[in-house]
């Protein structure tokens, strides 16, 4: 199943909100979401989690993509109010304490 | 003593099907007892052998076949996996220590097998002489009349 990914917010601090399970056939798309919504320098991505009900390893080396290019550019790379299932994986993985993990209240 | 499959489930390699691998699991789980967090850890686990045969030894071509066979012992569910790919690297599915921030983990390959080592009490790689892997993965089952609790280190 494709995800939904809604983008929010100014080039440079925006939201991406993604909803639908993160896996080997759709994490391309997490990938490209992100990709596309990195500045060239500076500013903010922040990935909203909450509608994942699941992700895989696939998802998890995704969104460390993400940091790792926000980490070169100096960018602000923000996961928000990851669902129990993504938070678990990120536990799993030893990396809950590498992201940055914002949980909003809506 | 040889236990008779409960599913053997031939599927393509593609991606997208990957959803239909884990409905599968998780009704066949909870149809056994398992409890909701130990069906989300084994769903997961056995996603990625299957992303990891997808992957890894066919590729990412997606016009070959693996097989999944599922079945109860005394003690444990397992699950076999078996494709006829290239055979894994035994380095590549070696377990090791996840220890943060190493992200270096993330490499092709690298994280999906150590969430299966966390996720399962014993796993078996077994690589072809030339062609095909055959992967074992056993999770010890409920007690008898009540849902397993798995204290994972997360």
């Amino acid at each position: 199943m494709a995800l939904d990914i809604e983008r929010k917010g100014a080039d440079g601090a925006c939201t991406l909100v993604v909803k639908g399970e993160v896996d080997l056939y759709s994490s391309p798309d997490l990938r490209a979401a992100i990709t596309k919504a990195m500045p060239k320098f500076g500013g903010s991505v922040s990935v909203d989690l909450r509608g994942i009900p699941y992700m895989d390893s696939s998802g998890v080396a995704t969104l460390v993509e993400g940091y790792r290019t926000a980490m070169e550019r100096s960018t602000a790379f923000i996961l928000l109010s990851p669902s129990q299932s993504v938070l678990k994986v990120l536990q799993l993985s030893r990396l809950d304490t590498v992201f940055t993990i914002r949980n909003d209240i809506l | 003593m040889v236990m008779e499959d409960d599913i053997r489930l031939e599927v393509a390699t593609k991606p997208r099907l990957l959803g239909v691998v884990r409905a599968m699991v998780r009704s066949y789980l909870q149809s056994k007892g398992f409890s909701a967090e130990t069906v989300d850890l084994a769903v997961l686990a056995v996603d990625e052998a299957c992303a990891n045969s997808i992957r890894h030894s066919y590729g990412s071509r997606t016009d070959c076949r693996m097989e999944l066979r599922v079945r109860m012992t005394d003690t444990h569910v397992e699950f076999e996996l078996n494709d006829d790919g290239v055979p894994l690297d035994p380095d590549r599915c070696a377990r090791r220590e996840l220890v943060p921030p190493e992200l270096n983990a993330l490499r092709p390959g690298g994280l999906g097998v150590q969430l299966m080592y966390r996720v399962f009490d014993e796993i078996t790689f077994e690589p072809g002489g030339e062609r095909g892997n055959r992967t074992l993965m056993r999770l010890q089952r409920p007690p008898s009349g009540q849902s397993a609790r798995r204290a994972h280190d997360a």
